[in-house]
């Protein structure tokens, strides 16, 4: 009997239920998405049925055809050879392209060691060089980019002798010159047996990976230092060295001469790029050497005192603790300033480097009009581009994660 | 046997080495053989740069001069600024019509009427002061800069201004000298007497209205010449520009950040592609989609002038910026505030406005910051699209008959004026961050 009461007792009621249908909170969010899909569709949609009307007015074109039409002009400066009359807008493309890559390239590179640079000397103990890097960084990161660029195309490059007066860099040689009409060096031409030379480049490569293993092993296990920086050194230079003379040196110098009132002969670089680079680097430099700081500041101050008390020198201690451990923060800020680098190097618009911007969404787009497929084929470079960093970037950072942990 | 003193010795002073002038430069400039000759090497090339800057810019230059051959006559190797003095007003103010320009030197004194409260310790209710600075003081300015016949919807929203800014001013000063804000001051003119509060805000709405109708009425008995928006240039156009800009950025990379950081995948796809698009392209491919794509998607008919089209272009393009601003911002707030929200029964907006963004914002303070500052920079690309700013004008002296070939010194100017600019946005930015902290650990 007792029993049979307890069990009354316990008895669960079930709570209601209520599906209120307007409170729910999966109702609601469908319905808040449904509007904003709605919303954005119809701009959309709004958008793009006023261009087709638009482009139907104006009787203009639309699709990729162009690209296979021949372009009417021709790139000041290119990597690879182009007939004006012939060369497609699609060549005119792949010149912009690799216009643009070539000198970002090389403006990531020289930004990235100078800022490096810059930015140990911000932290150098020595007050006046920190003062002095300092005013760097401020100079340059408080002015625009777009006047620096043009400072030094109009201030620097453009008032450099004229050609028969050209400086020269090499000292007499002739084989690095510097006027008004840009930079002109000697271009190098393999000859036969230079092939053997690379090879033996090659072969000092892997020579010193296995020469770096074999020494770190050996330190591992003895506690003893190999010197393998100077061997390392020594075995990539000399030994494509000594192959190089032996063979009889196979490479013959295309050395620029003056002919008539230009350089004839050698590479040569226009003074907009020499501008577009060095503005480039040294503006974006400034961003780096902060980022350098600020990665080497958040390294914890111990670590490096700890360091210290085991013996290493100060330069061991920032090669060997410091920065590896800064690395992981100065990574990710570095490789989106590499992306803005890339961004920025559409600046060469304003003073007349052939970049892909200043080729495709200004020249062609005069010439041809297709402003839809012009526009997006630009804009969808940058976007591949910089998606491609952004995964790489990624990857990166997962593993900085793992090891972390 | 040991010698007990009574009397505590006194610390003798640091010895002078660690002291004085020579001391601290043993120490910082010549700790070691490498430091010494780094300092050297450093102090030459400081020398020489400072030097040359020195004589080109200062001692050399040519300060009053009629023309260019005038400056190479008295000193060829020196700074030419006298063209740059005969152009400052349209360095500053582009082509806008010279009897015209008191217009923009009162609407630029009017925003730092209106906005010099915000920086005065005892004047209250801030918030409202600055956001009517966001919404109404653009109709001001805008009807000062470009004129013209004023429509209905413009005299309403000028006469809110002109009210707004009168009763903003009226409000500080009284702030500054009572410490109390209008409302409460007209209660107490009232004496003793006890009133109800509705009745005091009835008051209160009624001299509000009075006032609105007052100045409506006397804005009708005057209007401004029209300025077509191709006579703005220089600087002006240039803050016009990045004001918005500013103004803009900031509300809509909230909107964007909160967009990717939501629950709704709808609303996370959309907005997260949205920003992914505008940054990873460069600032000057969108200002050419504006001026080229934009006309084709208006509707026909229906014309948008340029200076609306960059505006727009800028628009966009910073307020992506600023939502990987703010984002960032977010992500520093512990989950356990948006819990603690929830907890007291805050739905979404309001724990985000009440709890989550004060806190934030406060923290992105810098990033806001030099988010401002590199749109400031930007705004000088509306230059390569044909737009007359500051870098314009700056380049046009060059090209000008009597100025011919004076290139360097405007660029020099231009640079100057930005690092000002920006340098002291950065410095103050510092300054906020340090006032505004709530950080007790340091």
């Amino acid at each position: 009997m007792a029993v049979s009461d307890n069990n009354k007792e316990y008895v669960h009621i079930k709570p209601k239920e209520q599906f209120d249908f307007f409170h729910d909170e999966r109702v609601r969010s469908v319905f808040y998405q449904f509007l904003i899909a709605a919303a954005v569709g119809w701009f959309v949609w709004y958008l793009a049925s006023n261009t087709a009307q638009n482009l139907e007015a104006r009787g203009m074109h639309t699709g990729f055809r162009f690209l296979k039409v021949a372009a009417g002009f021709d790139s000041s400066f290119k990597l690879i050879s182009n007939e004006p009359g012939v060369g497609t807008y699609g060549r005119i493309f792949i010149i912009g392209v690799l216009n643009t890559l070539y000198i970002s390239a090389l403006a990531i590179i020289l930004s990235t060691i100078l800022g490096f640079f810059i930015g140990v000397l911000r932290l150098s103990n020595n007050w006046l060089v920190a003062k002095v890097a300092l005013a760097y960084v401020e100079i340059f990161r408080n002015t625009p980019v777009l006047i620096q660029i043009i400072f030094w195309y109009i201030g620097v490059f453009s008032l450099l002798p004229k050609v028969k007066n050209s400086i020269d860099l090499s000292g007499g040689a002739g084989v690095l010159l510097l006027n008004n009409r840009g930079l002109y060096m000697s271009w190098p031409i393999p000859g036969d047996l230079l092939w053997l030379t690379g090879v033996t480049i090659i072969i000092a490569v892997i020579a010193v990976v296995i020469l770096r293993r074999w020494a770190q092993n050996r330190q591992d296990k003895t506690g003893q230092i190999f010197p393998t920086f100077i061997v390392s050194a020594a075995l990539l230079i000399f030994l494509p060295g000594i192959v190089y003379f032996m063979t009889g040196m196979p490479i013959d110098w295309d050395i620029p001469k003056l002919e008539g009132f230009n350089f004839v002969g050698g590479a040569s670089l226009p003074p907009s790029f020499m501008a577009l680079l060095f503005a480039l680097i040294i503006y974006h430099a400034s961003y780096m050497a902060e980022m350098v700081r600020a990665g080497i500041l958040s390294v914890d101050k111990g670590q490096d005192e700890a360091a210290r008390s085991i013996g290493l020198r100060k330069k061991r201690s920032m090669s060997l603790v410091i920065i590896p451990q800064a690395m992981p923060a100065i990574i990710p800020p570095m490789i989106s300033n590499w992306m803005s680098t890339i961004k920025n190097s559409s600046l060469a618009i304003a003073i007349g480097y052939p970049d892909l911007v200043s080729l495709f969404m200004q020249t062609s787009l005069n010439q041809a009009g297709y402003a839809v497929e012009l526009v997006g084929m630009t804009m969808a470079f940058y976007m591949f581009v910089s998606l491609t960093i952004s995964w790489l970037l990624n990857i990166y950072n997962k593993r900085v994660q793992l090891v972390e942990r | 046997m040991a010698i007990i003193k009574a009397v505590k010795t006194p610390a003798l002073p640091a010895p002078l080495s660690e002291t004085s002038v020579i001391g601290w430069m043993k120490n910082n400039l010549f700790s070691s053989v490498f430091n010494g000759l780094l300092t050297i090497a450093t102090l030459y090339i400081v020398y020489i740069a400072v030097k040359g800057l020195w004589t080109w810019g200062l001692v050399d230059a040519v300060w009053v001069a009629e023309n260019r051959r005038e400056c190479f006559s008295i000193n060829p190797d020196g700074a030419c600024w006298a063209g740059i003095f005969a152009w400052v007003d349209n360095i500053f103010y582009g082509r806008y019509p010279r009897e015209e320009l008191w217009r923009i030197n009162l609407g630029i004194l009017s925003l730092f009427i209106w906005m010099i409260p915000l920086w005065l310790p005892r004047v209250k209710a801030k918030i409202s002061i600055g956001l009517t600075t966001v919404f109404l003081y653009p109709f001001l300015a805008g009807y000062l800069f470009s004129g013209g016949d004023k429509g209905i919807f413009m005299q309403i929203m000028l006469t809110a201004a002109i009210v707004c800014l009168a009763g903003n001013t009226i409000h500080a000063t009284i702030g500054v000298f009572t410490g109390r804000s209008l409302p409460e001051f007209l209660s107490s003119l009232f004496g003793k007497k006890k009133i109800h509060e509705k009745t005091q805000r009835n008051i209160f709405l009624g001299i509000i209205a009075l006032s609105f109708v007052l100045i409506y009425v006397w804005q009708m008995s005057w209007s401004l010449g029209g300025v077509s928006w191709t006579k703005w240039g220089g600087l002006f156009l240039t803050f016009v520009v990045s004001g918005i800009g500013i103004a803009s950025a900031l509300p809509g990379g909230i909107i964007l950040a909160l967009g990717r950081r939501s629950n709704l995948p709808v609303a996370r796809v959309l907005s997260t592609s949205f920003i992914e698009l505008f940054r990873s392209v460069p600032l000057i491919t969108v200002l050419f989609m504006a001026t080229t794509m934009f006309p084709l998607f208006m509707p026909e008919g229906f014309v948008l002038n340029k200076l609306v089209q960059v505006i727009i272009a800028v628009c966009l393009f910073n307020a992506c910026y600023m939502a990987e601003t703010v984002r960032g911002g977010l992500q520093t707030i512990p989950k356990g505030q948006f819990e603690g929200g929830h907890t007291i029964g805050l739905g979404y907006w309001q724990t985000m406005g009440l709890i989550i963004m004060p806190q934030a914002l406060k923290r992105m303070i810098p990033n806001i910051v030099g988010n401002f500052i590199s749109l400031l920079k930007d705004t000088t690309l509306v230059s390569i699209i044909g737009l007359f700013d500051v870098l314009t004008m700056l380049r046009a002296i060059g090209k000008d008959r009597t100025w011919l070939g004076l290139h360097l010194e405007p660029l020099v100017f231009g640079a100057l004026l930005f690092f000002l600019l920006c340098f002291a946005m950065s410095k103050y930015s510092r300054h906020l961050e340090v006032k505004l902290s709530t950080n007790h650990n340091n």
